[in-house]
């Protein structure tokens, strides 16, 4: 998947220090939000008469309080996972591509544009996702009742739709192996689903309807599960195949493989050992385990059955998660860099309230005397209160004074949200890579100042050129060996990158690379190299060469130590690259050793190149 | 249907689209069916460790040495033992980081043209040449685009001709000059009347005949037919004997000037019931030797007077010592045996190469003796 990742260490300091600042600056200005909505609110409740809050027409029913709570709390989980210090470089790399590794061609297409998007901008994402996904699960947790709440369930189905398509590779459901036991298919999916339930009108709480065709539901996943684990040929009933170990058994010691506390790589240690003695008694437990649950619940669904089966059914379902939760998912988020809990608890979750949803739904509430927190109006409904237009600020000021704590803390939450995403979105407008990425590899650059050596060189069309005849223009001159197999076309590319970077104040700039290979130096050999690099067409490019001698004295005036390797190696030299103003002065030295080489990093040094000349062409 | 209850038929009807669902995501999951495979079955790339002599009698081993290629921390070294000389030494052309592979061509007396293959982000083939056994060479090429990845991808004469396999076809050049001009490509040669027969799968090998024609070595889709082909007059020419006995498709492994003729290793089926013909082509009529159940071979050698040698394994190799001559298996090979380097009078080498350790070994009546060791000093981390 090329482009993916931007192949830095995931626990590059430079990276890891910015993503924990603009974790902690963003932080400072979510509690600043806190505080100035706080005060706002306790002041508009003690100077001004609020007006009164929309009395509810009904009490939230059980199911419901667990889905939004249970789910705002795993989506607090989870942001907090992503706030891990190798989650802004690793993610891509760590999660994204392994996970879409096993899937079609297609869906890793789909999948490759998040990661490189990601990768472009790492700290942006990373605190946006944090933001995001905390967000949410603030907002589920407060806003009980009303189009808030409604909105929060649809807020929580959109981003868990974008985590399954993009996060999870569509949940794996395309990939070979796909099976509940690993969480088929996707734990994201499953957010959607409580987010759509929460979003559902307060008139579909009225009867066990909706208990029905969740349990429903449920029992038909769990049947076609079962279908999936049984089904001949998928390698999940021998425990070990050749010798080796068998899909499942070797899934359970991948997963004890990864660190994690040792107690708990002990334990699925031994549940893999046991699995691969013993792969076909144990995926007929789980085929008949899976089979038994989705048949109670579709029988429960139908309203027929005793009356205990339904109980028995969720604490046959909650067994069976939790021991799959521990023993085979590792609780979802040991090993690598673990983003959620995995999709056991959403399950869980889910059935459960499937199964308080059979029950009654509650009466309707006393209406309050004043507005308490219990009271969930929406922003629309605030408004609505009081006499004249709803946007006058007094009748604002009221209806704000008026919303309960929930309330508040649910647009604490949502303005989250949009400081989360807002610096993602800004950051996306752009095409270059952030420039943390080449800061990241290389350091950062250093101003100079003082005049450049001279030179007189030939170019790729034969023609001698020399620094003085290039007055006038900026120079961004780097030293490339045109046999060199890894750095110096990387650093080619950059540099046209930055060509295209520049647009229109390119005719300015000059990009010019000398030859630093004391052997193979002829112009025979600057010309393969511009073919090779797509520069042939490129007016402001000039790959300058000469005699040896020539070459040693420019090499010497520039400080570039071209050394030649034995035994078959590359020349060895320095990468670097100099910004020569128009009036002839070096003003920047950057190092530009290209790292991996990935499209991130190469649009990342790209911009940095452009931003040097573009830096040295304003007037001081 | 009261307001409270599912219709019956519903949670039925759910089961049952989900086992469907179920079904269609188990076929994702399984394993494809084997497809047959179309007529143009791909070129299996010969080994690239190999020697040969020239014809100052001078011996050239090119092996790979270092680490792994994945990582680019192996490194291709190329060794000669001048005429007379018992030891070897290391001539690895400078300047090139070589990770891609080595391939050499004789150009007459001491001279010896060298092209470095195509690695990471270098597209094209440098080349160097040297007039005195590789103690000192200089720059020539490039080859644009890359060398094939085939023992003879280059081919070279006393004046100054030279023919480069490369990824897009074979091409003529020239000492000194700055441009290739275009032989012809695989498909080009396979629409031929000379190709057609043969149903060429892929350019293999090039060389020059005894009168100084290009001559090309390919893959044969149809079976008993050896892929040789010569241009003269601006045609081109089947040129390649008739393999007797071959039920199954012909590759020439390697392909060389021999004397006033061509030597060329043929490779008969593949997989490991590949067997191995070599044959010699005196300017009139070929010669060819028994095939030998072989497998896919791990280097080729050729030697002088049209010995050649191959390595089937880590502890197998044979050699013949020319036209008419009988295979004669080694005993089994020292370890790290890389290839065979063949000398005059029977004289059989096995060049061992590890890491950083190459070794030369002897084949005496006792056995293999060890002859020399060389440290090689390892560039690591200077491609990566």
């Amino acid at each position: 998947m090329p482009g993916m990742n931007s192949g830095l260490n995931d626990n590059n300091p430079v990276l890891v220090a910015a993503f924990r600042a603009a974790l902690l600056h963003q932080g400072l200005i979510v509690l600043l939000i806190f505080a100035v909505l706080a005060v706002a609110w306790v002041s508009a409740r003690e100077w001004l008469r609020p007006g009164k809050a929309a009395s509810p027409a009904s009490a939230e029913p059980a199911w419901r309080q667990l889905l939004r709570i249970g789910f705002g709390a795993l989506w607090i989980i989870d942001g907090l996972l992503q706030a891990q210090p190798a989650m802004a470089a690793g993610l891509p790399s760590q999660v994204i591509e392994p996970t879409a590794a096993s899937s079609p061609s297609w869906v890793q297409h789909i999948v490759n544009w998040a990661g490189t998007a990601w990768s472009y901008h790492p700290i942006q994402a990373g605190a946006a996702v944090v933001w995001i996904q905390i967000g949410i699960g603030v907002w589920l947790i407060t806003a009980a009742r009303g189009s808030w709440s409604r909105l929060a369930g649809l807020a929580s189905v959109a981003w868990g739709l974008v985590v399954w398509v993009f996060g999870e590779s569509l949940g794996g459901i395309f990939a070979p192996g796909l099976t509940w036991l690993f969480g088929a298919p996707g734990a994201a999916a499953f957010y959607c689903a409580a987010g759509v339930l929460i979003a559902l009108p307060e008139r579909s709480w009225a009867t066990a309807r909706i208990g029905r065709t969740i349990l429903a539901a449920a029992g038909a996943f769990f049947i076609g599960m079962a279908v999936l684990q049984a089904w001949p040929g998928r390698g999940f009933w021998p425990g070990t195949r050749h010798g080796q170990r068998g899909t499942l058994a070797s899934m359970v010691h991948a997963m004890a493989s990864t660190p994690q506390p040792s107690l708990l790589a002990g334990w699925v240690r031994g549940f893999g050992s046991f699995t691969a003695a013993n792969g076909f008694a144990v995926n007929l437990f789980a085929v008949i385990a899976l089979a038994a649950i989705g048949t109670a619940l579709v029988t429960v669904a139908a309203g027929r059955g005793p009356a205990w089966l339904g109980r028995a059914m969720l604490i046959a379902t909650i067994a069976l998660c939790l021991a799959d939760w521990v023993l085979v998912e590792d609780f979802g988020f040991f090993g690598g860099l673990g983003t959620d809990p995995n999709s056991m608890i959403p399950i869980i979750l889910l059935v459960g309230a499937g199964y308080l949803a059979l029950a009654p739904a509650p009466a309707p509430a006393a209406e309050p005397a004043t507005a308490q927190p219990t009271a969930e109006p929406a922003a629309a409904e605030l408004v609505t209160t009081g006499t004249g237009p709803a946007w006058r600020p007094a009748r604002l000021a009221r209806a704000f004074g008026a919303a309960s704590t929930r309330a508040v803390l649910a647009a604490w939450a949502v303005a989250m949200i949009i400081l989360g995403a807002a610096p993602m979105a800004l950051a996306q407008a752009s095409p270059n890579a952030s420039p943390i990425l080449a800061q990241a590899i290389d350091g950062d650059s250093a101003p100079l100042n003082f005049a450049a050596a001279p030179f007189t060189l030939t170019d790729q069309d034969g023609r001698q050129v020399s620094l003085a005849s290039l007055h006038g223009k900026v120079v961004l001159l780097t030293f490339l060996d045109p046999v060199c197999t890894s750095d110096c076309p990387l650093i080619a590319q950059e540099f046209r990158q930055a060509d295209q970077v520049l647009g229109a104040k390119s005719h300015g700039v000059e990009l010019v690379a000398i030859v630093t290979n004391p052997l193979y130096h002829s112009v025979a050999y600057t010309r393969a190299f511009d073919t090779q690099e797509r520069l042939t067409g490129l007016p402001n490019w000039l790959y300058l060469t000469g005699s040896l001698a020539q070459l040693q004295q420019t090499w010497k005036n520039y400080a570039i130590a071209a050394e030649i390797a034995p035994a078959g190696g590359m020349i060895l030299h320095n990468d670097v690259a100099y910004v020569i103003d128009a009036n002839g002065r070096t003003r920047t030295e950057l190092n530009l050793d290209p790292g991996p080489g990935t499209a991130s990093t190469k649009s990342s040094f790209a911009g940095e190149l452009a931003a040097a000349a573009e830096h040295v062409m304003r007037p001081s | 249907m009261s307001p409270g209850r599912l219709p019956a038929a519903l949670p039925a009807t759910l089961a049952a689209v989900i086992l469907l669902i179920a079904g269609a995501l188990a076929g994702c999951g399984s394993t494809p069916a084997a497809t047959p495979s179309g007529p143009a079955v791909p070129v299996a790339a010969p080994p690239l460790q190999t020697s040969f002599a020239d014809g100052t009698g001078t011996s050239w081993a090119v092996v790979e040495m270092g680490g792994s290629a994945a990582q680019e921390e192996n490194f291709w070294e190329m060794f000669a033992r001048p005429a007379g000389a018992a030891a070897w030494r290391l001539v690895t052309p400078a300047g090139v980081a070589d990770n891609g592979g080595l391939v050499a061509a004789p150009a007459g007396g001491a001279s010896l043209l060298t092209g470095f293959l195509p690695s990471q982000d270098l597209t094209f083939s440098p080349l160097a040449d040297t007039s005195d056994s590789g103690a000192h060479w200089a720059t020539a090429g490039p080859v644009n685009p890359g060398l094939a990845d085939v023992p003879d991808a280059l081919a070279a004469r006393p004046d100054g001709n030279l023919i480069a396999l490369t990824s897009g076809g074979a091409k003529l050049g020239q000492y000194g000059g700055t441009g290739w001009t275009r032989l012809i490509t695989a498909q080009a040669l396979a629409a031929t009347p000379a190709g057609k027969p043969c149903q060429v799968t892929g350019l293999t090998a090039v060389a020059f005949g005894s009168a100084g024609a290009p001559v090309l070595g390919t893959g044969c889709g149809r079976p008993a037919f050896a892929g040789i082909f010569t241009e003269s007059g601006g045609r081109w020419h089947a040129a390649g004997p008739a393999v007797p006995n071959a039920g199954e498709d012909v590759e020439v492994l390697r392909l060389a000037s021999a004397g006033t003729g061509l030597v060329a290793l043929l490779q008969v089926g593949r997989g490991p019931d590949a067997g191995t013909i070599a044959g010699w082509y005196d300017g009139t009529r070929w010669t060819l030797s028994a095939p030998l159940r072989t497998g896919s071979v791990r280097s080729t050698a050729i030697g002088p007077g049209g010995s050649v040698g191959i390595i089937l394994n880590a502890t197998h190799a044979a050699t013949l010592a020319g036209p008419g001559a009988s295979w004669r298996t080694l005993p089994a090979l020292p370890r790290w045996a890389a290839t065979l380097a063949l000398g005059p009078g029977g004289q059989v080498d096995a060049i061992a190469a590890h890491a950083s350790t190459f070794t030369d070994w002897r084949l005496a009546p006792a056995g293999w003796g060890q002859q020399q060791t060389i440290r090689v000093t390892v560039p690591y981390g200077s491609s990566g």
